[in-house]
């Protein structure tokens, strides 16, 4: 094994490209392209979901195809690029820790169990890497999925995942008082539902270094928009990266999973051989153009169009406009700059007249869109507003993930 | 009709009420007739007679029940199910069916659903078009469509629009009229769809696009420049309901969509108070704005065509 990766906690990049080979048996820790990637490893006994969990997530298998994968005889590194570049090991079930070593290459150990298995051999299992990974590497994140969570009904479910919780503490203090600060995380999970990218959006927050600036993005566009909510999600995986300060409600991370589920389904049923092609992106002309495809100057019918200024490139965080402007200028960059950016809303009624939520979605970057709630009257009344507000927090996206994607030396 | 554990109850499920497939297997065994009264298209109200497939019941339904059964029937839909292994008693319990229809109700339309094709492995259409053969040579002279479903996908959405089609008098009227409103929106293509159940009522024919997805399964080259999905209806449709399903569990009510993606633009808006109408463009320089106000404007006609079709 080459040289140990050290913890990272600053840096980290994205590469605008997604790409799934899985690499067999390759010592270089940079997965070969030279990326310095974020190292994941993924244990757990045989046919407790270790598999099923990376191909559901990052391989858009259908998760009643998982019940036919096949064992894995291998380590198999599957290198995935969301906002960080990232290199998930799926391992066999019987994998021993000398095989890995050393264990501090790993930012995140996720070790999986069968919810139903409470037998002592995946907790024995579990103990024994963790002593090992935490002696290796003391800050190394450690989470627990406790998996197949549909099997079981509500009571039962609860139940086991307090016992098997239980029965790890109590081993782990056995044998070392000090592992009582150990932070061990648990996630009930299942490829079923939406639990699973939950647990897992949660693991990767730990991962991305640039995750204050982003959920500090996500604070300032949320309370200048109104918004409640707003996610910042990978497209392709539905993990949700960053999120706003207020609290995460389960009911409507998986309204917003199911929505990115269907736009992306949406997305190849009306292509249109002869017409799609000329409405991708132009680069930018010297003027804005009147273009009503582009979202950057979008502007509401009632509104009068007066004449728009072209400004020069706004710094990482810029203030958000408090007063309503009629226009919304755009910028220039001294390279192209794409003007349309796929944009969609869908306004839901709730029970009282009046107080509808429209959740909105927006691409950021290829990878990244924003999924926003708002209330419906705001999305009506002030909607140049709230894009001309987008057009600002996507600088200020593309201008981090520019940033670390040079550092990460990404290409 | 069909044998018991067929799928008939658990399609009634799905498409009428609602329910996501997940749930289907929690449906029992139905005792003699389900009747359900469901209202479509809003005064349009359509009398399903969900009857259980078992032995005893099939053998009332064609003696002691048979005039009440077969009498003032519009549709028949006979479902089989892909894996039956008693193919021949199907078969000839479907033969003693198309008797009584055509004793009773001669001018029904008849529909025969090969269900649970998610059952079958690939190649499925070898399957399918097998099982076809078989069932309109059992048919005999019946004028028959044959549709290969599952609920699990698109294919029952498909096989069903289809089915509707024939109930809803004013169809090609219907479509005239989203035809020249396409026109005026210069959208590729403009659908409607009934508002509870999702499938499709009507859609615009533009250029040389068939307005409906024909029903035998033929495979007529359209001479379509945009080369579109053939199965885009359906798999609307089914977008559509399981995303209006997920609303529904954070209690919220699903009312419209507009997106703009790479490809196309396109507005999802209620029409009139039962049906819901998805408008496609393709020119970039259409704003989603211009669209729903057209929408609000053909309202009213489309009211009234709605409200004429069911006095003609």
């Amino acid at each position: 094994m080459t040289a140990v990766r050290p913890s990272y906690s600053a840096t980290s990049t994205s590469t605008p490209i997604a790409q799934r080979p899985p690499l067999n048996g390759h010592k270089s820790s940079s997965g070969g392209d030279g990326i310095a990637r974020t190292k994941i490893l993924l244990l757990g006994l045989r046919r407790a979901g270790k598999t099923s969990i990376q191909q559901v997530l990052f391989n858009n298998l259908p998760p009643k195809q998982t019940f036919y994968l096949e064992t894995t005889m291998r380590i198999a590194k599957h290198t995935i690029d969301t906002v960080i570049p990232l290199e998930i090991w799926d391992c066999p079930g019987n994998i021993t820790i000398d095989a890995l070593a050393p264990l501090s290459q790993f930012s995140t150990m996720i070790f999986v169990i069968d919810i139903r298995d409470l037998y002592n051999q995946p907790i024995s299992k579990l103990v024994e890497f963790i002593e090992a990974a935490y002696h290796d590497n003391p800050n190394i994140s450690l989470e627990v999925f406790v998996h197949k969570a549909e099997k079981l009904q509500e009571d039962d479910k609860i139940e086991n995942f307090r016992q098997i919780h239980e029965r790890v503490s109590d081993r782990l203090l056995d044998i070392s008082p000090e592992y009582e600060q150990m932070q061990l995380n648990f996630h009930l999970t299942s490829v079923y539902d939406h639990s699973l990218h939950e647990a897992f959006s949660r693991v990767l927050h730990k991962l991305i270094g640039s995750l204050p600036y982003l959920e500090e993005l996500l604070n300032v566009f949320c309370s200048n928009s109104q918004s409640p909510k707003a996610f910042l999600f990978d497209t392709r995986s539905r993990l949700y990266i960053a999120t706003d300060a207020s609290p995460v409600d389960s009911a409507t991370h998986n309204l917003c999973c199911d929505y990115l589920l269907m736009l992306n389904s949406f997305g190849p049923l009306y292509k249109s051989i002869s017409a799609s092609p000329p409405r991708l992106r132009q680069p930018v002309p010297a003027t804005p153009p009147p273009s009503a495809s582009s979202s950057a100057s979008l502007l509401s019918p009632s509104s009068s169009p007066a004449p728009v200024t072209p400004t020069t490139a706004t710094p990482l965080h810029p203030s958000y406009p408090h007063t309503p402007s009629p226009t919304s200028p755009t910028t220039l960059k001294s390279k192209p700059k794409d003007l349309f950016y796929p944009s969609a809303a869908t306004s839901l009624n709730s029970s009282a007249p009046g107080s509808g939520t429209t959740l909105t979605y927006h691409l950021i970057t290829p990878q990244l869109a924003l999924l926003a709630l708002l209330p419906t009257s705001v999305y009506e009344t002030r909607r140049g507003l709230v894009e001309y507000n987008v057009v600002y927090f996507r600088e200020g996206i593309q201008e981090i993930s520019d940033v670390e994607q040079e550092v990460r030396g990404g290409g | 009709m069909g044998a018991s554990g067929s799928g008939k109850t658990s399609m009634r499920s799905l498409i009428f009420s609602n329910n996501p497939a997940s749930l289907a297997s929690r449906l029992g065994a139905t005792i003699d007739v389900e009747q359900n009264h469901v209202r479509f298209l809003g005064d349009l109200i359509l009398n399903l007679w969900d009857c259980g497939g078992q032995d005893s019941f099939m053998d009332s339904y064609l003696s002691t029940q048979r005039a009440t059964i077969f009498q003032q029937v519009g549709v028949m839909i006979y479902v089989f199910d892909i894996e039956t292994r008693e193919m021949n008693k199907d078969l000839e319990y479907y033969r003693d069916c198309l008797d009584g229809l055509r004793q009773f109700s001669p001018d029904a339309s008849v529909f025969l659903l090969v269900h649970k094709m998610d059952l079958v492995r690939e190649p499925k259409v070898a399957t399918f078009d097998k099982k076809k053969k078989e069932l309109q040579e059992a048919s005999g002279d019946a004028t028959i469509s044959v549709f290969g479903t599952s609920i699990y996908d698109e294919s029952l959405y498909r096989a069903w629009s289809n089915i509707v089609h024939t109930l809803i008098p004013n169809a090609t009227i219907l479509s005239r009229h989203l035809t020249t409103f396409a026109e005026a929106c210069s959208a590729t293509e403009v659908i409607l769809f009934e508002r509870t159940t999702f499938l499709v009522i009507a859609t615009s024919s533009s250029s040389s696009t068939t307005s409906m997805p024909l029903s035998l399964g033929t495979d007529e080259p359209e001479v379509d420049p945009h080369q579109l999905d053939p199965i885009r209806y359906e798999r609307t449709s089914e977008l559509i309901k399981a995303f209006k399903h997920s609303c529904s569990r954070v209690r919220e009510e699903f009312h419209s969509l507009e997106m703009e993606l790479y490809d196309f633009t396109a507005v999802l808006d209620e029409m009139t108070r039962n049906t819901y109408v998805m408008v496609i463009v393709h020119d970039p320089t259409i704003e989603t704005a211009a669209v729903k106000l057209n929408i609000r404007l053909a309202r009213r006609k489309f009211e009234e065509l709605q409200g004429d079709s069911l006095t003609s």
